[in-house]
């Protein structure tokens, strides 16, 4: 096996007194489509800020595409490829939606082309590549509206569209289900597949078990901080441990 | 080492007077969640209605002192209920900004009503009091005084009454505190009367201490600040200490620095404090 | 020139001068959503450093207390006292771009007292509390009329600084000040530092209205810690609300009609120095109760507050 994609080795986080995150150890291949569940409060989000480089682990170190994490700027980490979404989604809400996705678009020497207008050149191919992931991701007929209009969903949908434009090597779904309508949820599940059939790893934390288990090859279950389960759909279904931990919890 | 001694002591009169001046405007950044830089002009409001009523009107100086301090709850609550309540919804930084214009429109008031120069309130000669080798005046004796009264009867009317406890609840989480039966609407009330007659007896204070300007009450709002920053959002005895450091530290450093500079001291307070110590000296969050 | 001409071309001066410190803070607060409040600071610092480079040698007999003078060439002053606008930004940037909303606010507002109150109390560098008289004026000799002349240079000076916002705020830097405004975390996760912008915006405003700073002394000829307050950063935050934040042409029409404002005020033939207080009072009430109703009802823009 090539070098993990991922890796985070006996990473613990404190908040104060509260161990968050306690010794956990995590790789992930390139290529690998994950799911990563447990109940409210079993560390999944603090795992994944710890991940994504948005907090320094307190034990233990993160590689993220052969980085460590420790001493980088999250910024950093997206430009190599680490692209990530939030619980509640990231919406720029004075800019349309289609500015929403161009935010992500690299321009260089911002400020000379601001001045100079060369930005237009490259602002034609730009759009027209916001416009082609604003139309996979079902939002197409939207790109022209304030992002202020949008429902919660749509919103998700809208930030997944203008993390795909940065083109990500490893992408972290947070609740992507979270305010998706029941009937966009399918369309949601296999614009994962797709992005994932590109060579995208993905990693997906999900309260919505029967979405994950249906999408996912792999399953990692927390529960108080601590890792409890890696394996996959089936053997977490059937995994004791975790079905105590769900019961236990409020699931 | 007596001039050290006579300073601090003057220092602890300035502290005293700073912690009543800071304390309504703790209170209101902590139950309306914005700092209100018109606060100061409370203080104006209420010293030149003190000074007016007792030097142009004859008029006792306790009557007159307490009609200035109820002008400041008045002029308070009605900017609170009228400006800035209905826009508590556009955030903290719109309400700082639009607590700038109240600034301007009380300044007008006052100077269109005081005019400019300086004004001085008649107080009737005591001999100073001695502690040892300090002296100080007995004016400044009182502003201490006042000062623990006031103090003490803030911490006890948060703790220990009804609507002291429904303060403190609505000024930790205003939707809790409507979901467990607070009423949020006469907690706000009380706390902008609340804030706003400790603003009044901050200027009564200030009138006491010296000589008045129409300026000189809005002059005291960065110090206000710095004691409000270094204390934090903790508890009331945090700004206790935060008062007294900065009275004391502003007057003794005279001993070092021209007076000109005493100010670039406390402005100091405010950034350092800002930067390395964003929580103060209680060390909390909000 | 008559005197109806005279006070158009001194309201002409004004309003380029304010416009362009308006449109600068207008880009740091409309566009990137810092709240400097401490504006006047980095007018002061171009007013004072290009006083201080084209300044004479001082003199006992005028009783100077300050201790150098450079005699410069004063395009060379005026642009040097841009770039002190900038390191002065960067002096006080660097602490407060760590902190946002009204923490900024604050930390802005100290450092432009603390900037007042040096310039009184450092009289070796700054003349102390009579500053700089008789500053000088570029090419006074040579031009007809002077007045004509500053208006000409600061009207030209805004229509470059209009362009340039302009220019920038059009362009993906502008859609990405927005987003550093909307959501500040979304932008790191596209892979762009905001602080990086943040300074950035910083920088290049504070050399437009450390430039602006300069035409202001040239214009008064005099620079006095006295002329550089609080009211002056207030008078262009009024402006630019009521002008409506985000839009530079508003933002002039702002500044425009409180610059009018004050020049019809100022020409009221009001004789005793009582109507003349209650004038000035009443004008400062206005000012305030303008602000706040424009604030309570103005329209925001979409998705803000």
């Amino acid at each position: 096996m090539s070098e993990p994609i991922l890796h985070l080795d006996h990473v613990s986080r404190y908040f104060g007194g509260l161990v968050a995150v306690d010794e956990c150890s995590l790789s992930l291949a390139e290529g690998e489509l994950v799911g990563l569940v447990g109940p409210n409060g079993a560390g999944k989000s603090t795992l994944f800020n710890l991940a994504s480089g948005y907090l320094p682990p307190s034990e233990g170190s993160v590689t993220v595409l052969g980085h460590s994490t420790t001493g980088r700027h999250p910024a950093e980490l997206a430009a190599l490829g680490l692209s990530r979404t939030f619980q509640t989604p990231v919406a720029f809400k004075e800019l349309t939606v289609i500015d929403n996705v161009l935010v992500a678009a690299r321009v260089e020497r911002p400020i000379l082309a601001g001045l100079a207008g060369t930005w237009r050149s490259t602002e034609k191919l730009n759009r027209e590549r916001a416009e082609s992931l604003l139309e996979r991701v079902g939002l197409g007929a939207r790109a022209e509206d304030e992002a202020a209009e949008l429902s919660g969903g749509e919103l998700r949908m809208l930030e997944v569209a203008r993390q795909l434009y940065t083109d990500p090597r490893l992408l972290l779904l947070d609740e992507p289900t979270a305010g998706v309508a029941p009937h966009l949820q399918s369309a949601l599940a296999d614009l994962i597949r797709s992005v994932h059939a590109e060579g995208v790893t993905v990693m997906v934390v999900e309260h919505n078990l029967g979405f994950l288990l249906d999408l996912v090859g792999r399953v990692v279950c927390m529960a108080n901080g601590a890792i409890i389960a890696d394996g996959t759909p089936q053997e977490i279904r059937t995994n004791p441990e975790v079905v105590a931990a769900y019961l236990g919890g409020d699931a | 080492m007596n001039s050290f001694l006579q300073l601090a002591a003057l220092g602890v009169a300035q502290g005293s007077f700073l912690l009543i001046a800071s304390l309504g405007f703790s209170l209101t950044r902590r139950v309306e969640g914005f700092l209100n830089i018109a606060h100061a002009q409370y203080l104006s409001v209420s010293a030149f209605v003190t000074f007016f009523l007792n030097n142009s009107m004859g008029i006792h100086f306790v009557v007159a002192a307490l009609a200035g301090v109820l002008a400041a709850v008045a002029v308070g609550f009605l900017f609170g209920k009228v400006v800035y309540e209905p826009i508590r919804r556009l955030g903290p930084a719109v309400l700082l900004i639009t607590s700038v214009g109240v600034v301007y429109m009380l300044e007008g008031i006052i100077e269109a009503v005081i005019g400019t120069g300086s004004f001085l309130v008649t107080l009737p000669r005591i001999a100073p009091v001695r502690f040892g080798p300090i002296a100080i005046t007995f004016y400044q004796v009182m502003v201490v005084a006042v000062a623990i009264l006031v103090t003490a009867g803030t911490a006890w009317f948060l703790q220990r009454t009804r609507i002291g406890t429904a303060i403190r609840i609505t000024s930790l989480d205003r939707n809790l505190g409507a979901s467990r039966g607070v009423d949020v609407r006469q907690a706000a009330n009380a706390s902008w009367v609340l804030s706003s007659a400790l603003a009044g007896v901050g200027g009564v204070a200030l009138a006491v201490l010296g000589a008045l300007t129409t300026t000189k009450g809005f002059e005291q709002i960065l110090i206000i600040l710095a004691v409000a920053l270094l204390a934090g959002v903790g508890s009331i005895w945090s700004l206790v200490v935060s008062a007294l450091a900065i009275g004391v530290a502003r007057e003794v450093s005279l001993l070092w620095i021209g007076a000109g500079f005493r100010d670039i001291i406390a402005f100091g307070i405010v950034i350092l404090v800002l930067i390395f110590m964003p929580n103060g000296i209680s060390g909390r969050t909000e | 020139m008559s005197p109806l001409l005279a006070a158009v071309v001194s309201v002409g001066i004004l309003v380029g001068i304010y416009g362009v410190v308006a449109i600068a803070l207008n880009f740091q607060y409309g566009e990137a959503g810092l709240i400097n409040f401490g504006v006047v600071a980095y007018f002061a610092v171009g007013a004072y450093t290009f006083a201080i480079l084209t300044a004479g040698p001082p003199s006992e007999a005028s009783l100077d207390q300050y201790r150098w003078g450079f005699d410069l060439h004063p395009l060379l002053a005026a642009l040097i006292a841009g770039l002190v606008g900038v390191i002065f930004a960067a002096i006080s940037g660097w602490p407060a771009l760590r902190l946002r909303g009204e923490y900024l606010a604050l930390t802005t507002f100290a450092f432009a007292e603390v900037l007042q109150s040096l310039l009184v109390n450092v009289p070796a560098v700054t003349n102390g509390t009579s500053g700089f008289a008789n500053i000088t004026q570029p090419l006074r000799g040579e031009v007809g009329n002077y007045n004509l002349f500053l208006l000409i240079v600061s009207l030209a000076l805004l229509a470059v600084t209009m362009l340039f916002f302009q220019r920038l705020v059009r362009s993906p830097y502008g859609r990405l000040l927005r987003a550093i405004k909307n959501d500040e975390v979304g932008v790191t996760a596209t892979g762009q530092v905001p602080e990086k912008y943040r300074r950035q915006v910083f920088f290049i405003s504070a050399f437009f209205i450390a430039l602006a700073g300069v035409v202001y002394v040239i214009w008064l000829t005099l620079a006095r810690p006295s002329s550089f307050g609080a009211e002056l950063t207030f008078f262009v935050w009024i402006a630019m609300i009521l002008g409506g934040e985000g839009n530079n042409w508003g933002v002039l029409a702002g500044v425009l009609g409180l610059t009018v404002l004050d020049e019809l005020i100022g020409q009221l033939p009001v004789r005793s120095v009582r109507g003349v207080q209650m004038i000035d009072a009443a004008q400062v009430f206005l000012t305030g109760l303008l602000f706040v109703l424009v604030l309570r009802w103005r329209q925001p823009r979409p998705g803000a507050g």
